[in-house]
Parts: structure tokens; C-alpha cells; sequence
């Protein structure tokens, strides 16, 4: 069994994966977390978590269609198993549970 | 064409689909291409590539790359390579220590020398007209021998750009040197110390130091302009921006206002001129006023030449450059590379001899022998333990292997140890860097930068290669029959090639050894010899401010401070050779064989300050009023003359007739690499601005205070700047004594590793003597036949490398030694010293192996088997 815990990271990019939907494959997910977060990252750092996160069982992914701006060639599609909706739910509860006990916010 | 515009960078592609996962492939290649289309439409094809190049990097991670498998011949023989030098470390870790102990130390050694040397040969190199920046020097024929020296005549620079035409630029200097401690700058309110020149107005177009603010062309064009250097910008002002600001400069009772023209960045660590501030020659000038002749060098001279000249020739014309402008000068100028000066600075009788070139050279080979003989441990060690591979090596030749494939793997195991080696090596270096430093006067560092990175590798390399060789090529060479059938004993060829090397690493320690020894006695010699006057306990002070004026009263009032013995004052360093004249005039003298006399001007109590003995007649006296028509010789000026009776004979100097009224005894006034010379002494009523006070040896303290807080009230505005007479002394052998303390670890180094392979070595030995051992212990041996059988080979190993060695070293350190004018005497036992140091050295290291063995109980090596 894998470690569970989710990094920020690894958070966003499950979430992302859940944004995208049919369209999560490796290049629109990095695109996609740059223009959310203005933080530059490469394809190959996201591919690697993504990776990551299948090992751990959160995603699964398919090959899905070709299409003519990348060659002719396939993409990979990656969707959120009920373990990584799970711990993606999990990990958000945490923090609003930490949110709550935070007074500056709770009080303001 | 305009199709392949648009496609991403081939190169990148295919090392992508080279290192990618197949499965991976297809995913990966269409994800960058599509990001590399949309960097392409929004931003440009440049930045798309570029990116693309990016992206592929990125996928240089463990979940994306190849597992690499390969059933391919080679492939699995490194493995196996691999494998066989890793279990060989393991097994053998003594032999495994030893050699690595060894080289890295002795490549830590070479790296640390590396960045000395190459710190050295760098030196005065950032200047972009190097090729073509050239300085004058003259040639002086007097006293029947030749001697060279960077001191001009102030009007060379701009005779020589005036009158030859290959000379481009041309620009007088002054060395900050002359100046001493008396230089300093005010920003109108505090007084600091600082070190300043004289240049001429193309000063920095020929050197190209860094401008901060400021450009080169009007650095020194106006007479009332100063450059000075940030450092001193931020010390005067808190900022650099100070271009345009107002600035005093004092020098003695001399001073002047000048307005910042530019700031220098701080002067680079390898340049050889370091200073704070420069002004214009032209003050300089109106300074010296009537000195400005033929006859008065008082200046340095820098040229650019023009491009392509041949140097030889262009010297050969100029020789009489002087003499054709001033009848019956002694001098010729040539032009030397200013770069070159730094390591070939030293003349003798008018040739080129050296410099600190012989230190450079001296460090490289210390730093190649520190390496061999590390390679040579690994030889031994490796031959030695052959025998325990031979099983190996027979089953791989019967098995097919060929003599190449054998070599590679050896060699292959040297340079992975090596490396191994090499790697902590530059973690050791960086560790002692600092100290390395301090012990060197030096701000060396270790960057990474592609030339030590190609350095490293290449003495990586080398001693890898160097030390594999031997082995490599010795163990492939068996026979594997006779291997398999256990016929092969130590050849004759194999016992004595080890022995050889054990000789040669030990002839080099015992070199090692003297060198050390003799650099030490002489470094005690200088500071011990008898200089002929006393220079302990003697203060240097500078004469500035109000004292300038009131200067008969200063002295008075200096010397009846309590703690105060004595003070005078002149203008002579004591410590080097400073101005001289060939002007003196006698009877009976021949006007073809000019003289040259060392001379200082002096005060009364010159000679009793100093201790210096007089010999005839009298000193300066206050007792004799004003003693300006009076003048004193050392004893060499007087034999020099060939005079007889001196005292009360009448010479002239400079035209004025001067009488003779002692002959003091010769005393060192330069550093003992020179001989003393002839020196006069002569007397004006307006004291030299440099004082000498000698105080009381037991209260230091006391006078000193006493000195500081007299100069307070006296001199408001200064503060006492002091220096000890012996401190200066010191400073002029700071070369000789930090050869002295490297020369010391770097053999302390080659001795450790030459002892460390002797240990190996005799344990080795040892241990394949233990069933002879045993037999003879049962037949009745002593324990002390023993240790004398097995130590008796090391020992004569050992005398046969001394005797080679002490030839060799007698050699080298008499030639280190004719740089000296007053050296030691090579004794015998220095030699003597050395050999027996070796040869307890030797038996200490092998002595308790030997022990060792010596008491092993023969029923525990004789039961097996």
C-alpha cells in the first residue's frame, strides 16, 4: 500500500484532473495549472504526479483520441477513481475543519 | 522549407524518444508537441523551441526513463568488472585504505598547487593591451658589472613616445613604495592613511582597471584631478558617488586640493599594483623640479607598442637611447612585457634569471612528485596482491579473454579508484583552502569552473592511468597455464621493479627531506645573522604635520621621553636598497669606472641609535653644529675608493667638497640576498621625514604610550602611525618563509604517503611469510632474528634510495642557495640528518608489522593446509 497523504501538489492536480474531465490528459492539465496558478511548470513534473497518483490508485487513465495538432497521435486520459474522490473530499474537510478552529477567521 | 518551419527541434525530439519509456512514447511526444504549437502561435518559434528543449529535460525523471537491460557482450563484462573491483575493495580494505588515504591526499596536494600555480601565472594578465604593454627598464654598467632595474628617468616616457615611432602610448609612474606610509587624503575633516601614485596622463588607457563612475580618457588630463578607488570613495564619503568632490591629499609637508575625476572598482587580487588613489604626474613633476634630468631615475615608464614588432630588434635600437641624449651615461633602456615582470623580475649582471618563476616551477614538481609516489603505493599494492587475483586472471584467459580486455579492467579499477579519490580530494581541498590561503597570502577558491573541472579530470586521468599501468599491464601478461597449475613464483623482474619503486618514493622523501631542512637553517640564518647594527626594539615613525616645521624641536623633546633611548632620522629604509649616486668625486680616481654608492641622508645620532660601530673618526654630533660639509663611508666605500688614512680627506659629491670624518663598519642595509655595497652618509640641517626611535627594551608598552600621547599634543590631527625596524625586516623574506612552511607540509605530505605504501608493503609481506616464519620459530628463531629478517630488506631498500637521494638534494639546494649573497654552509650532517630521519622513518612504519609477525604463535599459521 502506497502513502495515502496527499501533497499540494499532488491536491491540485487531482483536482484539475476532475475539472478537465474528458480533456485531463498530461499537457492541458500542466496548461491548465499554469494559467489557474501563474506558476510555470513543466509537462514532465506534472506527467511524473500524475503517475504518482495512479501508483497510489486516485487515478486511472486510458488512451483516448487522436487529433491533428499533436501529430496524429493519442493522448493519455486520466479520471479520478472513488479513492481519489476520497481523499481529494478528505483533504478538504480537514482544512475546513482547521478553518473553523482558526479565530481570526472564525470571528471575522 | 517553410514546412519544416514549423515542426519542433529534431535533436530534442529524438533524445527524448531515446531516453522516453516506449510505452511512454506516443503520450509524451503529443502532449510536447501540441504545448510546442501553442508557444509557437502566442509567442514566437524561437521561444517554442526553446521550450521544447525545456519540456524534454523535464522527462529526464526515473518513472519516464528506459530501464536499461542489455544482453550485450561488453555491457555485462562491466558489470562484472564493476562487481569484481567493489568485492576486491571489500576484501582487501588495508590495501583498499591505503591507496585511497594516499591519493587523495596527494591529489588534494596537486589541486591546492594547481590553483597556486595558476593563480600565479594569472597575475597581471587582466589587461586587455597585455601583448603590447610593455615597461622600461635600464641597464646600469658601474662598478665593472651590470645591473637592471625598473627605476626611469621621469623625462623617458615622453622622450621615447616623442622620438620612436613603435611606441603608441607611453606614461610615467611612480611605485606607491616610495611613498611608504606618508600618503594620505582627507575629505576636509579626518585624515586617513592611504596608498597613492603619480601617473601619467594615459595611465588607464594602458591599464584597463575597471571604471566605476568616470571614463579613462580624463581619469588624469587635469592637474587638479585625483582617481581614488571605491573602497576609499565609501572610507572618505559613504558613497561612490563622489565624482566632482573635493579632496585633499598630504604627502610629508607637502599637500594640494584635487577634485575626484573617476572611481575605480577595488583593484582585482591578481593584479601586482595595488593602490588607492592616483594623481597626475605632472604635480609629481613640479614636486621633484630640478631632479627631472637624465641623471635622477625617479620614475617608472609603461609603454604600448605597436602590433607585431620584433621586440629584440627594437630594444638593439633604443640601447643608446640615454646615452645619446645625456654624454657619459652609464645606462640602457629596454622594454620587458609588464605582465612578465610578476614571475621573471629578478636580474643578474644584466641577464634575466628568475624570479618567482623558480617558486612556481618548484610547487609543480613538488606536486608531481607527491603524485607518483601515490601512484607508486598503487603499483606496489596491486602487484603485491596480484598473486591473490591470478586464479582470476588464468580462468578468464583460458576462458577466452584477451590481454586487451585484461588491461582495461585493471586500468579501469586504478582510474575508478581514482576518482573515487579525486572526489574527495576536492572536498579536503575545499576544507583547507582557508588555511591555504592565510599560509599563502592568497584568496584562492575553488570554483567550478570549466578549467579546474578539465584540470581535476586530467590529473584524475593521469594518476589513474599512471597508477594502473603497471599493474595492468604486469598481471595480463601470465601465462595461464602456469598461472592454473600454481608454477608461478615471484619472478626475478617483479621483486625488482617493486624494490625500484620503493626506492625511488623514498629518494624523493629524502630529497623532500634536506629541501625542507635546508630552507629552514637558512630562514633562521637570516633571521638571526648579525646584521652589524641592532635592529630590535627600534620604532619607525613618520615625520608629518606641525613637527615638519618645528623638527629640532621635535627630536629634542622625543628624546627625553621617558623610555625613550635614543632617535635619529634618515632616509633609508633599512631594510632595502634604496637611492644611490655615482656622483663622488676624489683623488686619485679613475673617470672610466664609475662607483655607485647606496646613500642616505641622516640625522645626528644616526650611527648610535642604530648600534652601528664606528671604526675611524666620529659620527654626526650635535656637539659639532652644523655638519652639512661633513660626510661618513662604510668600510666597503672606502676600500672601493682605495684610500688610505680617509678621516679628514676632502671628497666631492654633487660638486660640493665634503670632508671625510669617520668610516663606519659595513652593516646589512638590504636584504641578505644582496651583498653590501659601498654607502656614504651625508647630513643637512633640515632632518629626513622618516624618524628612528630606540626605546627601552623592557618597558615597550610604557615608551610606546609615552611616544603616542608626546605625538598627540605636539602634532594635533595625527595619530601615531608606528612600525618596528624588525617587523619591516621580516616582511622582505615573507617569500622565503612561506616556501619554507609549504615546503615543510608538502614533504610531511609525500613522507606520510611513501610511508603508507611501505606499510602496505610490509604487511603484505608479512603475511606471505608467516609458514616460513612459523618453521623458523620452531627451529628455534628468535623473535629479534625475525624482526631483523624481515626489516633487514626494507633497510637496504631504504640505504640505497639515500645514497641516490643526497647527491640529488646537494645539488638542488645549492642552487637554491647562490640566490642568497650570505647563505649557510652545507654541512655534512645535514645530509646525515636526512638520511637517518628516512631510515628511522622507514623501520618505525614497517616495525610493527614486523613485531607483529615476529610474535605469532607458529601453531596458529602452520595448522591449516
Amino acid at each position: 500500500m502506497k502513502k495515502t497523504r496527499l501533497g499540494e501538489f499532488e491536491e491540485v492536480i487531482l483536482l484539475l484532473v476532475g475539472i478537465l474531465g474528458n480533456e485531463a490528459y498530461a499537457f492541458k492539465i500542466a496548461d491548465e495549472f499554469e494559467s489557474q496558478t501563474d506558476r510555470p511548470v513543466s509537462i514532465g513534473a506534472v506527467h511524473s504526479t500524475l503517475n504518482r497518483l495512479s501508483e497510489k490508485g486516485f487515478l486511472t487513465s486510458e488512451m483516448g483520441s487522436a487529433s491533428a495538432e499533436r501529430g496524429g497521435r493519442r493522448k493519455r486520459i486520466y479520471s479520478l477513481t472513488a479513492s481519489g474522490q476520497r481523499v481529494l473530499s478528505d483533504a478538504r474537510d480537514f482544512r475546513v475543519s482547521l478553518w473553523s478552529q482558526f479565530p481570526g477567521f472564525a470571528g471575522g | 522549407m517553410n514546412n519544416n518551419k514549423y515542426i519542433p527541434p529534431r535533436l530534442a525530439e529524438r533524445l527524448l524518444l531515446w531516453f522516453l519509456r516506449n510505452d511512454l512514447a506516443e503520450e509524451v511526444s503529443g502532449d510536447l508537441e501540441e504545448r510546442f504549437y501553442k508557444t509557437a502561435a502566442k509567442k514566437s518559434l524561437s521561444k517554442a523551441k526553446l521550450n521544447y528543449w525545456y519540456q524534454v529535460f523535464h522527462y529526464l525523471r526515473p518513472f519516464a526513463i528506459k530501464k536499461y537491460r542489455s544482453n550485450s557482450n561488453p555491457f555485462i563484462m562491466y558489470q562484472h568488472n564493476f562487481k569484481l573491483t567493489y568485492r576486491n575493495f571489500i576484501k582487501y580494505k588495508t590495501s583498499f585504505f591505503i591507496n585511497l588515504i594516499g591519493l587523495t591526499t596527494g591529489l588534494s596536494s596537486a589541486l591546492l598547487i594547481f590553483l597556486w600555480v595558476s593563480d600565479e601565472l594569472a597575475m597581471d594578465k587582466l589587461h586587455e593591451k597585455d601583448e603590447q604593454l610593455y615597461q622600461v627598464f635600464l641597464t646600469h654598467e658601474e662598478n665593472s658589472s651590470l645591473r637592471t632595474g625598473p627605476e626611469t628617468q621621469g623625462l623617458l616616457a615622453e622622450a621615447l613616445l616623442a622620438e620612436v615611432p613603435e611606441v603608441v602610448m607611453a606614461a610615467a609612474d611612480t611605485e606607491t613604495e616610495w611613498f611608504g606610509d606618508n600618503f594620505a587624503v582627507s575629505n576636509g575633516e579626518e585624515v586617513i592613511k592611504a596608498k597613492g601614485k603619480f601617473s601619467g596622463e594615459d595611465y588607464f588607457n594602458l591599464f584597463s582597471y575597471k571604471f566605476k563612475h568616470g571614463i579613462p580618457d580624463r581619469a588624469l588630463s587635469d592637474k587638479s584631478s585625483i582617481v581614488i578607488t571605491e573602497s576609499l570613495a565609501l572610507k572618505l564619503f559613504n558613497t561612490t558617488q563622489v565624482v566632482g568632490k573635493t579632496v585633499e591629499w598630504h604627502l610629508l609637508h607637502l599637500q594640494g586640493e584635487a577634485s575626484i575625476s573617476a572611481v575605480l572598482e577595488d583593484l582585482p587580487s591578481n593584479s601586482s599594483e595595488q593602490f588607492n588613489f592616483v594623481l597626475p604626474f605632472s604635480i609629481y613633476k613640479d614636486i621633484i623640479g630640478d631632479g627631472m634630468h637624465w641623471g635622477n631615475f625617479n620614475a617608472y615608464t609603461y609603454v604600448e607598442l605597436a602590433k607585431d614588432i620584433n621586440i629584440n630588434a627594437l630594444n638593439h635600437k633604443i640601447a643608446s637611447f640615454v646615452k645619446d641624449r645625456d654624454e657619459g651615461s652609464n645606462v640602457s633602456p629596454f622594454f620587458k612585457q609588464f605582465s612578465s615582470n610578476y614571475l621573471y623580475g629578478t636580474f643578474n649582471n644584466g641577464i634575466q634569471t628568475g624570479g618567482r618563476i623558480t617558486y612556481v616551477r618548484l610547487f609543480s614538481v613538488i606536486a608531481i612528485f607527491i603524485l607518483v609516489i601515490a601512484c607508486i603505493n598503487f603499483m606496489n599494492l596491486s602487484t603485491a596482491r596480484a598473486s591473490r587475483r591470478l586464479k582470476e586472471i588464468g580462468i578468464k584467459k583460458t576462458l577466452g579473454a584477451g590481454r586487451v580486455s585484461l588491461i582495461f579492467q585493471h586500468m579501469g579499477e586504478a582510474v575508478l579508484i581514482t576518482f573515487f579519490a579525486l572526489f574527495l580530494a576536492s572536498l579536503l581541498t575545499f576544507m583547507i583552502l582557508p588555511e591555504f590561503n592565510e599560509l599563502t597570502g592568497k584568496q584562492l577558491s575553488l570554483q567550478f569552473t570549466p578549467e579546474i573541472i578539465g584540470a581535476a579530470i586530467l590529473i584524475g586521468l593521469f594518476t589513474g592511468l599512471l597508477a594502473g599501468s603497471y599493474p595492468a599491464l604486469y598481471l595480463s601478461g601470465f601465462k595461464p597455464v602456469s598461472i592454473l597449475k600454481g608454477k608461478l613464483n615471484a619472478s626475478f623482474g617483479e621483486v625488482w621493479i617493486r624494490k625500484g619503486l620503493v626506492v625511488f618514493q623514498f629518494a624523493l622523501s629524502v630529497i623532500m627531506i634536506v629541501g625542507v631542512l635546508v630552507v629552514f637553517q637558512q630562514i633562521r640564518f637570516i633571521q638571526t645573522k648579525s646584521l652589524g647594527y641592532s635592529k630590535d626594539n627600534i620604532l619607525k615613525i613618520p615625520v608629518e604635520g606641525k613637527a615638519v616645521d618645528n623638527m629640532a624641536t621635535f627630536f629634542d623633546e622625543l628624546k627625553n621621553l621617558p623610555g625613550v633611548l635614543n632617535a635619529t632620522a634618515t632616509t633609508h629604509s633599512m631594510v632595502e636598497s634604496g637611492a644611490y649616486t655615482t656622483g663622488i668625486h676624489w683623488e686619485g680616481k679613475d673617470p672610466d669606472v664609475p662607483i655607485r654608492f647606496e646613500q642616505a641622508r641622516v640625522y645626528y645620532d644616526f650611527v648610535e641609535t642604530l648600534g652601528i660601530k664606528v671604526l675611524e673618526g666620529r659620527s654626526f654630533s650635535k656637539k659639532f653644529g652644523n655638519e652639512q660639509s661633513k660626510i661618513i663611508f662604510n668600510e666597503s666605500a672606502i676600500e672601493a675608493m682605495d684610500m688610505q688614512d680617509p678621516v679628514g680627506k676632502k671628497i666631492i659629491m654633487w660638486g660640493k667638497e665634503k670632508e671625510i670624518i669617520g668610516v663606519v663598519k659595513d652593516f646589512h642595509y638590504a636584504s641578505l640576498h644582496t651583498p653590501v655595497e659601498p654607502m656614504l652618509f651625508y647630513f643637512e640641517q633640515q632632518p629626513p621625514h622618516s624618524a628612528l626611535v630606540k626605546i627601552d627594551g623592557e618597558n615597550i608598552q610604557e615608551a610606546i604610550a609615552n611616544i603616542q600621547s608626546f605625538y598627540k599634543t605636539f602634532n594635533p590631527g595625527y595619530m601615531l602611525d608606528y612600525k618596528f625596524l624588525d617587523q619591516n625586516y621580516q616582511a622582505q623574506y615573507i617569500a622565503e618563509q612561506r616556501v619554507s612552511v609549504l615546503s615543510q607540509y608538502f614533504a610531511g605530505i609525500a613522507i606520510v604517503i611513501s610511508c603508507l605504501g611501505l606499510f602496505g608493503l610490509a604487511a603484505f609481506t608479512a603475511e606471505r611469510r608467516q609458514k616460513e616464519i612459523g618453521i623458523r620459530k620452531i627451529l628455534g628463531a628468535g623473535n629479534f632474528s625475525i624482526v631483523t629478517l624481515l626489516s633487514g630488506d626494507f633497510t637496504k631498500m631504504v640505504l640505497v634510495a639515500v645514497c641516490l637521494a643526497l647527491p640529488v638534494s646537494y645539488f638542488l639546494a645549492q642552487y637554491w642557495l647562490s640566490g642568497f649573497a650570505y647563505k649557510i654552509d652545507l654541512h655534512w650532517w645535514l645530509f646525515g640528518l636526512a638520511g637517518v630521519a628516512a631510515l628511522v622513518i622507514a623501520w618505525l612504519t614497517v616495525g610493527f608489522q614486523t613485531l607483529k609477525t615476529a610474535n605469532i604463535n607458529p601453531v596458529q599459521c602452520l595448522k591449516d593446509e
